[in-house]
C-alpha cells in the first residue's frame, strides 16, 4: 500500500488549509516551502476576508488585487476590525465596505503620498506593514 | 510653589529633608535674569543658578548639622533686603556658620516639576493673606481669585509694593519632616497644595487675564499672563499644553506681536495630514461627507465633485473606491480642486491631481482633474469652473473647514454661497467646527475656545496614550495651537478661524436658499464603526442632530457634518403659473374648463 503524502495531493491540501483561521494559516506557512508558497496564494486570504459574507460583487477582486492583495487587506484592515468586534459576530457588508475604503486610503498614503513631501519616511513608525493612517487600527485596543 | 519652598527651607531650621533644587535649564531671554524668580521679586541671573543652588544646599547642610549651635536665629530673623544678590546673601549666611568643613554637596536635579507628584509644599490655599506670612508681589495677584471667582471688578491699578519679597517664617520644631502632608498641624505655616488646585488656579488666571484684555487693562493682563506661564509649567499633559498655547496667544495680543500670516500652505497641509492621522475628527468628516455625496450620486453616470479644500486629497480615495465598486458600475468621475497659491510657485494642486489619477487608474475608475488656485474662495466664479449643465453631469460641492474663513471679510460668504448656487449642485456637503468662536465680545470668544480646545486636547491625550510623543501628535498640537493663536490674538481680516455652530450655519444656509438633506443611517453606522476602531474610541460620540451628524468627545460635540441642496427655484413656480395661463389661452373659448378668473389666478400665485 502506497504511503499517503499530503504534498502529493495538493487539491486536498488546499481544501484543508482553506478552513484554517488566520493564525493557523500563518503557522502552516512555516511548515515547508510547498506549504509556504501555497498559503501566499491570495485566494486563501480572499476566502478569509469574505468567509462570512455572501459572494462580493464583481470587480472587488480586481480592485483589491490592484491595491495590494487580499492578504494585505486582511492583515491591515479586516483583522483589526474583526478584533474589535465581538467574537463570532457576523461580518456585515458595511464593515466590509469600511475596510475596503480604509484599504484604499492606505494605498494612497503608502504608495502615492509616502514617497513625496516633507512628511515622508518618519511617519511610518514601527509597523512597516501599515501606513500611519491605519496604525491606530493595528494597535491593540487598550480601553 | 517649589521654588518658594526651597528658599524658605533654606531659611528655616526645620529642613531635614533633602534639599532638592530645581535648576532652570536654559537661560531665559529676559536680560539673563531667571524669569520665575524675577516675578517673585528676586533677581537671579540664569547663569548663576547653578552656583546659587549649590550655595543654598550648602547652607541647608550647615544649618542641619550645626543646629544645636544656636543658629536658629537664622530661621526667624533673617530678612533678605537685597534681591539682586541672592547668591551673595547666601554666601554671607554660610560664612556666619563655622563652616570650615567641606560639605559633600551633590546638587540634586529634579526633572521638570510638571512630572512631580502632588505632594508639593507650596502656597497655602486661596486665602490671600496668611496670618503667619505676608507675601507681596509686584502686582497684586491676589486680584486673581477675586476677579475670576467673584467677578467683583476690582482689577484696579495695583498699589505700589516693594519690589522684593519679605518673608518671615515660623520656626518649625527641629527634626520635623515637613514634607508629609498628614503631619501638618495648624501651627505650621507650610500647607500642602496639589497640582489639581494649581490647575483650577490656572484656569481662573487665564480667564482673568482675558477679562483684563477685554477691559484694556494691559498692565494687569501682562502680570497675569506671566503668572499663567508659571502655573502652566506645574501642570502635566493636556492642561499644560492648552494653557501654554492660550498664554502665548494672550501674550501676543497684549504685546501686539501678531503672528505672521506666512502660513505656507504646504506647511499647513502637512500639519493637517498629521491631524488627520492622530485623531478621528477629519476622518469622520471625510467619511460622512463622502457618504452623503455617494448617495446623491446614485444612478448618475457622470459625476463632478468640486472640492473647496483639496489639500492633499485625502478625502477622495475612499469615495473613488466606493464609486468604483458600486453596484451598477462606476461612473465617470471628475474632480475640481481649489487651493491657495504656493509660495514657491509649484503646482501642488496638479501634483495631487496626478496622484489621484494614478489611484483611479489602479482601481479602474475614469478620472479627470482640474485645479484652481485662489487666494480666497470669494475670488472664484461659477463660470470659471466649467460646470456642465444638469443633464450632463451631477455636481457635488464639498467644503471641509473652509467656509468659516470667509466670515472674516464682509460679503465673502454671500458671494461664495451665490457661486455655489450658480453651480447647480445636487448636494453640498459642509463640515465645520462646532463652536462659536466668532462672537463680537473677545471674552466670550476666549472662554468658548478655551473649553473647545481643552476638550480636543483631552481627547488627543486619551487616545494617544500609547504614543504620546510621536510626530503625529506633536504636529497635531502645533496645528491646533495655530488655530488658538488666530482665534485669540488676531482681529479683523486676519482672524480667519471664525468658527460658528451648526445652528448658525443652518440659519445662514437657509436664508441663502438651501434646504437640508438628512444624512441617513448608513452614514451614522459607518461613522460609529470608524470610531469604534480607534484606540481610546470609547470617549468619542457620534450624535445625530436633525439630519446632521456631530462627532464629539464625551458630552461635547466638536465637529458637525451637514448636507444641503438647493431649494426648488422660484422661477419654476412662476413659469408654471404662466404655463397654466398659456394653456388656457390656447384652448380658447371651446375649452370646457373655465378661464382663469382673477381670483383664481391670485390663489394659484399664493399657493406657489
Amino acid at each position: 500500500m502506497a504511503k499517503f503524502c499530503i504534498n502529493d495531493n495538493v487539491d486536498v491540501l488546499i481544501e484543508v488549509l482553506k478552513r484554517l483561521d488566520d493564525r493557523s494559516l500563518g503557522v502552516a506557512a512555516c511548515v515547508c516551502k510547498t506549504w509556504c508558497s501555497l498559503t501566499r496564494n491570495d485566494s486563501f486570504w480572499e476566502h478569509m476576508c469574505f468567509r462570512q459574507l455572501s459572494p462580493p460583487p464583481e470587480g472587488v477582486r480586481a480592485v483589491v488585487v490592484a491595491l495590494g492583495g487580499y492578504r494585505r487587506l486582511y492583515i491591515c484592515c479586516v483583522k483589526p476590525v474583526r478584533e474589535v468586534r465581538e467574537f463570532n459576530r457576523v461580518w456585515t457588508r458595511h464593515e466590509m465596505e469600511l475596510s475596503l475604503s480604509l484599504f484604499c486610503v492606505d494605498y494612497y498614503e503608502r504608495v502615492l503620498l509616502g514617497g513625496g513631501g516633507g512628511s515622508g519616511g518618519g511617519r511610518l513608525g514601527s509597523d512597516s506593514a501599515a501606513s500611519a493612517s491605519l496604525m491606530l487600527l493595528c494597535k491593540a485596543v487598550n480601553v | 510653589m517649589k521654588r518658594e519652598r526651597d528658599r524658605r527651607k533654606a531659611e528655616t531650621a526645620a529642613a531635614t529633608g533633602k534639599l532638592k533644587i530645581w535648576e532652570e535649564g536654559q537661560p531665559q531671554a529676559d536680560a539673563g535674569m531667571d524669569e520665575l524668580f524675577a516675578v517673585l521679586g528676586y533677581k537671579v541671573k540664569s547663569s548663576d543658578m547653578a552656583v546659587v543652588a549649590n550655595k543654598l544646599e550648602q547652607l541647608e547642610m550647615a544649618m542641619v548639622t550645626t543646629m544645636e549651635d544656636g543658629i536658629s536665629h537664622l530661621s526667624t530673623d533673617t530678612i533678605h533686603y537685597n534681591p539682586s544678590d541672592l547668591s551673595g546673601w547666601v554666601e554671607s549666611l554660610l560664612t556666619e556658620l563655622s563652616s570650615t568643613s567641606s560639605f559633600d554637596v551633590i546638587p540634586q536635579q529634579i526633572g521638570v516639576p510638571g512630572e512631580s507628584s502632588s505632594n508639593l509644599i507650596s502656597f497655602s490655599d486661596d486665602k490671600p493673606i496668611h496670618q503667619n506670612r505676608k507675601v507681596i508681589y509686584d502686582y497684586d495677584l491676589r486680584a486673581i481669585p477675586g476677579a475670576a471667582i467673584c467677578r467683583s471688578g476690582n482689577e484696579d491699578e495695583n498699589p505700589n509694593h516693594e519690589p522684593y519679597s519679605v518673608i518671615k517664617r515660623h520656626r518649625s520644631s527641629p527634626g520635623s519632616e515637613f514634607l508629609d502632608n498628614a503631619s501638618l498641624a495648624a501651627a505650621r505655616p507650610a500647607v500642602l497644595v496639589d497640582s489639581q488646585e494649581t490647575g483650577v488656579r490656572l484656569v481662573h488666571s487665564l480667564m482673568a487675564c482675558a477679562e483684563a484684555v477685554q477691559r484694556d487693562n494691559m498692565k494687569l493682563a501682562d502680570a497675569l499672563v506671566k503668572y499663567v506661564g508659571i502655573l502652566a509649567v506645574s501642570q502635566v499633559g493636556a492642561m499644560r499644553k492648552v494653557a501654554t498655547y492660550f498664554a502665548e496667544a494672550l501674550a501676543r495680543r497684549i504685546y501686539k506681536i501678531y503672528p505672521q500670516d506666512s502660513l505656507e500652505s504646504s506647511y499647513s497641509d502637512v500639519l493637517q495630514i498629521h491631524f488627520y492621522e492622530s485623531c478621528p475628527y477629519l476622518k469622520f468628516a471625510h467619511f460622512t461627507a463622502n457618504q452623503a455625496i455617494l448617495e446623491a450620486f446614485a444612478g448618475a453616470n457622470r459625476v463632478h465633485v468640486i472640492d473647496f479644500s483639496l489639500k492633499q486629497g485625502m478625502q477622495w480615495p475612499a469615495l473613488m473606491q466606493a464609486l468604483a465598486l458600486r453596484p451598477g458600475g462606476p461612473p465617470e468621475f471628475r474632480l475640481t480642486g481649489v487651493g491657495p497659491p504656493q509660495p514657491d510657485n509649484t503646482d501642488a494642486l496638479q501634483q495631487v491631481g496626478w496622484k489621484l489619477a494614478q489611484l483611479a487608474e489602479t482601481i479602474g475608475l475614469e478620472f479627470k482633474f482640474r485645479g484652481f488656485v485662489a487666494n480666497s474662495l470669494a475670488d472664484l466664479d461659477a463660470s470659471m469652473l466649467d460646470v456642465k449643465s444638469n443633464n450632463l453631469e451631477v455636481v457635488a460641492v464639498n467644503s471641509v473647514f473652509e467656509l468659516h474663513r470667509l466670515l472674516a471679510r464682509p460679503g465673502g460668504i454671500d458671494k461664495v454661497l451665490n457661486s455655489i448656487k450658480a453651480m447647480n449642485p445636487k448636494i453640498v456637503s459642509i463640515v465645520e467646527q462646532e463652536a462659536n468662536h466668532n462672537g463680537n465680545v473677545f471674552l466670550d470668544r476666549f472662554n468658548e475656545s478655551l473649553h473647545y480646545y481643552s476638550t480636543i486636547f483631552d481627547s488627543l491625550e486619551s487616545s494617544g496614550s500609547t504614543q504620546p510623543n510621536s510626530e503625529d501628535f506633536v504636529m497635531t498640537e502645533v496645528y491646533l495651537g495655530r488655530q488658538i493663536c488666530n482665534v485669540v490674538a488676531c482681529e479683523g481680516p486676519d482672524r480667519i478661524e471664525r468658527h460658528e455652530t451648526l445652528s448658525q450655519w443652518r440659519g445662514r444656509m437657509n436664508s441663502a436658499g438651501f434646504d437640508p438633506v438628512h444624512l441617513g443611517s448608513n452614514a451614522f453606522k459607518q461613522a460609529s464603526m470608524l470610531l469604534a476602531l480607534f484606540a481610546g474610541g470609547d470617549g468619542y460620540r457620534v450624535e445625530e442632530n436633525d439630519g446632521s451628524l456631530m462627532l464629539g468627545w464625551h458630552t461635547r460635540p466638536l465637529i458637525a457634518t451637514s448636507a444641503w441642496q438647493l431649494k426648488p427655484r422660484r422661477v419654476d413656480r412662476v413659469d408654471w403659473v404662466s404655463q397654466l395661463q398659456l394653456s388656457h389661452d390656447f384652448l380658447g373659448e371651446s375649452n370646457p374648463l373655465k378661464p382663469l378668473t382673477a381670483t383664481t389666478k391670485s390663489a394659484i400665485s399664493e399657493l406657489v
